[in-house]
């Protein structure tokens, strides 16, 4: 080669060296970048390559009485379920466990429909609950069942049954539309709270899913577990309820057809007993309940699925008569001594109002002793509707008492304003009597009336009712004057314990345990829960059952207010039966207090 | 005679560089240790039939370094002709390996044509340049053009891109060592890129996908382009310092596919990080300088030749296949030099470097450009 060839081909071989090095940096940077500057990255990715996670789910919080007696509890048992990635052997198999296992047709095609229905899903419950028998069954035949495993899982269980259903509540297994908004309830096996406590403080007992890690190969075969993240438990709850006494409660109830009994403690407002008669057992539904019972209770006449002492709207009837004395005490109508003369009627217009028999002339003691309503009706005419319905609601009537929790009810405290709205009418003087003895337009429920009562025998403080033991504060004063609250609530004590008063004959005789109160019966005038629904919403629908509703709201020891009670019996034809529950269950309520110190 | 010839071989042994011959070794080594982790530590699977592979392939290496010059000068053109044919052989007796008709079953061996020819062509280019000194008229280069063009032709049938593109580069190269006029570069890029839109029709379906998984890999995420964006998760998650021999955990799980082979590279990058990675770069790098070293020393103008033919091929595949797997160019099928598993690959690199090794023990002999090599 020439010497300028040379030269040439020396110069051209440098540069293609330069070239080369150039590439090569560029190679090197481009590994920096991936590796150092984006490493985490794709660290990221390879893990998420590789790991696979299952949710655990969390124990669910247990809830006990006030002394620690189990309320809602978690069993283990065992289930199987099928891991889907065997998704294409799963008619096979499920044949296959038929056999050795009882498997329903429906529980099948539940199986079948989601694993079409959930492509991302790792694993489908096929069966719960399963007896020892079933799971030594399939352990034996595990080679002939791919895809299948057992799991341990747990069950809620109520070991009070009936008593204490309705404000327990249950759980039961999410609905499609629950999942789409929280997607956490997507995990199988978590139950959520449906009604009640369970429901209430669904967020408090859940807990939080932990979830074990897995790794797998690019089949999506699982080769190892990695780890597990534990899940957190639920938080267990304690309730104000006293087990014994509702328990107690519920057999009282249940000597009527349908009824409802709510117990307070007046000094801190704890809820001690809440029933519904009849009751129903939640058991049935955690595991999802079936056709057969669920057809049976929805049947049922007496409607054992509502809780009436929080759903049921009852005309209240004589028992706000307390309350519209007080008003007219309170505002300086009446004193005590203010009599009224009861011919045994009044007439507003044309039309005649009556009372039990002729009086004479009673003041507001014995007006509210021997239940006159004429009395009654003669001083709401100067209490007036507004301040009357004012009064109500400041003792809870039309507030409902249990805030946000899920079925209660308020109940309705009608006043001019609600007249024009709902009824396009306006207000009349006989509204207004009618609403002197709870009649008319108004409805309140069993929880709203021990509200009410306690507001009063505690002195006209501002009791909120609660479930769970928190830090007390004081109630707020009402604002009452002491002497007038004392007129009413030695009312009360004559109801019960004079000759003259209508609960005279379903006192509690033990001394030292007296109660004090007022009784009411509510005109069937109002659609029975039954009749709404039904769907027998007007009058002439009304059954061969005219009977009224008997009320009673009380109080005891009258020497010192501890309990506060409202019982709701259902067509009981008079206020008889609810006295004899509340006098039970006041007795029994007092003769608890003595055993246990609080 | 004999033993003169004994001794003068002898001497040429000792001759030989042995900076070269170590770095060869070194990243083979590298690349047997790789293997073993491939194989999830099984030594019989990949890495001894490398080993064994690598002995026979050196054996062959010394042979043709220690042989003169001359002759390959004189056996060039036949060389080539002999890998045409064998090229063509697998149009028409290919045997169907991997979706690609690229081998010929000779019974004990599968032969690979496409990758004798990368010798070959290097072998009679630096012969007809040898034998024609710069400047070389415009008709004078139409016969080399038709040299690279008739193999680069007969590959892309097959279809095998990463080869043409080799073959095409490599022939380029040497047109440019041997003092071509840039004008003509200029002119073939233009050609090239005109000609692009026609070119794209006739390359097949998988090949199409693979170029255009290159321009967005998101496109296909678990067909053609799963195998770079598991490539970019492997190497990216090595991190600095990697995770350690036989932890690859994307290559152990099967993440990563063609481990052993073309993406070797990556399983290197996922278990020894950016500091492995960097390192087997570097050796590389040491030994392309240690062949420019002989390039730029030989006073042939056959030896030139050769030694810049056979150093642009060897880096082309160290160049391609890396940006590869990085994802900076679409997925060609160009196995990582002496590192990735594979027989005819190895051998024909080992040939090569036989080659640049006789080159660099002749490069004080003088020949001229007339000589056809016979003595």
């Amino acid at each position: 080669m020439s010497e300028e060839n040379n030269n040439k081909f020396i110069r051209r071989m440098i540069f293609l060296g330069i070239i080369q090095i150039i590439f090569i940096l560029i190679l090197v940077g481009r590994m920096y970048y991936l590796q150092v500057f984006e490493g985490p990255y794709y660290h990221l990715l390879a893990e998420g390559n590789r790991i696979a996670t299952r949710p655990l789910v969390p124990l669910r919080g247990q809830i006990y009485d006030r002394h620690g007696v189990p309320l809602a509890q978690n069993e283990t048992n065992f289930r199987v379920v099928f891991l889907t990635d065997k998704r294409a052997e799963v008619e096979d198999t499920l044949n296959m466990l038929s056999g050795l296992i009882t498997l329903s047709e429906e529980e099948r095609k539940d199986v079948l429909n989601i694993i079409r229905k959930k492509r991302g899903l790792d694993s489908v419950i096929i069966k719960d609950n399963l007896t020892w028998e079933e799971v030594s069954a399939i352990e034996l035949h595990t080679v002939d069942l791919p895809g299948i495993s057992i799991e341990i899982g747990s069950t809620r269980t109520y070991p009070q049954r009936l008593a204490g259903a309705h404000l327990l509540g249950y759980v039961a297994s999410s609905s499609e539309k629950e999942q789409e908004e929280d997607p956490m309830l997507t995990i199988p096996g978590l139950k959520i709270g449906k009604v009640g406590v369970e429901k209430y403080f669904d967020k408090y007992l859940r807990g939080m899913p932990g979830h074990s890690a897995f790794e797998i190969n690019a089949k999506r075969k699982v080769l190892r577990e990695l780890y597990q993240q534990a899940s957190t438990a639920g938080q267990d709850l304690y309730l104000t309820l006293d087990s014994r006494l509702q328990d107690y409660v519920q057999d009282v109830l249940s000597r009527y057809e349908s009824a409802a009994a709510v117990v307070i403690d007046i000094q801190n407002g704890d809820v001690l007993a809440l029933a519904s008669h009849p009751s129903f057992d939640p058991n049935l539904f955690p595991q999802g309940i079936g056709h057969k019972p669920w057809h049976e209770l929805q049947e049922n006449p007496y409607v054992p699925l509502t809780n009436k002492a929080i759903s049921g709207r009852y005309a209240p009837g004589s028992t706000v008569k307390l309350l519209v004395a007080l008003a007219a005490l309170q505002s300086g109508i009446i004193d005590k001594n203010s009599t009224v003369y009861c011919p045994g009627y009044i007439y507003v217009g044309d039309h005649k109002f009556h009372c039990m028999h002729s009086h004479g002339n009673v003041n507001v003691s014995r007006a509210i002793i021997e239940s006159c309503d004429v009395f009654f009706y003669e001083i709401s005419k100067k209490v007036g509707i507004d301040r009357l319905s004012a009064l109500y609601r400041e003792f809870g009537l039309g507030e409902g008492g249990l805030e946000n929790f899920p079925h209660s009810k308020k109940g309705l405290v009608p006043t001019k304003a609600w007249k024009i709205e709902k009824k396009n009418a306006n207000w009349t003087i006989s509204d207004t009597i009618q609403a002197s003895i709870g009649q008319g337009y108004m409805l309140a429920t069993p929880l709203e009336l021990a509200v009410a009562m306690a507001r009063l025998a505690g002195g006209g403080k501002k009791l909120v009712p609660r479930l769970t033991k928190e830090e007390h504060l004081p109630f707020s004063d009402m604002g009452f004057e002491k002497r007038h609250l004392e007129t009413i609530l030695e009312a009360t004590r004559g109801v019960v314990n004079f000759p003259n008063g209508t609960a005279f004959r379903n006192r509690i005789m033990a001394a030292g345990q007296e109660m004090g109160g007022k009784t009411g019966t509510s005109q069937v005038r109002r659609i029975t829960m039954q009749q709404r629904k039904a769907g027998q919403t007007k009058t002439h629908h009304l059954p061969w059952k005219y009977r009224e509703h008997g009320l009673f709201i009380g109080w005891a020891p009258i020497q010192n207010p501890r309990y506060a009670i409202a019982v709701v019996v259902e067509h009981a034809g008079g206020s008889g039966p609810a006295i004899q529950a509340a006098r039970d269950i006041l007795q029994y309520a007092q003769n608890l207090g003595r055993e246990a110190v609080q | 005679m004999t033993s003169d010839v004994l001794t003068s071989r002898f001497q040429k042994f000792t001759q030989l560089n042995w900076g070269i011959f170590f770095l060869i070794f070194l990243i083979s080594a590298i690349g047997w240790g790789l293997l073993v982790s491939a194989a999830g530590g099984d030594v019989h699977l990949w890495a001894s039939r490398q080993v064994i592979r690598f002995c026979f392939g050196v054996i062959i290496m010394l042979s043709i370094a220690l042989v003169d010059l001359r002759w390959w000068l004189h056996f060039s053109y036949f060389f080539y002709a002999v890998s045409l044919v064998l090229l063509c052989g697998v149009e028409f007796l290919g045997f169907i390996g991997k979706g690609a008709e690229r081998w010929i079953d000779l019974y004990m061996v599968q032969l690979q044509p496409s990758e004798l020819m990368k010798i070959a062509l290097v072998m009679a280019l630096a012969r007809y340049f040898h034998s024609r000194p710069s400047p070389l008229t415009f008709q004078q280069l139409l016969f080399p053009f038709l040299l690279i063009m008739l193999p680069v032709i007969l590959v892309l049938r097959q279809p095998d891109l990463g080869t043409a593109m080799i073959l095409l580069m490599v022939g380029g190269t040497l047109f440019f060592a041997a003092g071509i006029s840039l004008w003509y570069f200029g002119v073939v890029l233009m050609g090239i890129s005109a000609s692009i839109p026609l070119l794209w029709g006739f390359l097949h379906e998988y090949q199409k996908n693979r170029v255009l998984i290159f321009f967005d890999p998101s496109h296909d995420t678990l067909g053609a382009g799963y195998h770079i964006t598991q490539s970019k998760i492997a190497l990216g998650s090595g991190g600095l310092w990697g995770k350690g021999h036989m932890q690859g955990t994307q290559a152990s799980l099967n993440f990563l596919p063609e481990k052993q082979t073309d993406f070797i590279f990556t399983l290197l990058c996922e278990e020894w990080g950016f500091a492995g990675g960097t390192f087997l770069i570097v050796l590389y790098i040491f030994l392309i300088i240690l062949c420019f070293r002989i390039i730029l020393t030989t006073q042939n103008a056959f030896g030139q030749f050769v030694a810049t033919g056979m150093t642009m091929t060897f880096f082309l595949y160290v160049a391609i296949n890396i940006a590869m797997v990085m994802g900076l160019l679409p997925v060609v099928g160009v196995p990582l030099p002496l590192v990735s598993y594979g027989g005819t690959a190895m051998l024909t690199l080992l040939m090569g470097f036989g080659f640049l090794l006789n080159v660099g023990l002749n490069r004080n002999l003088k020949i001229p450009s007339h000589s056809i090599g016979i003595f």
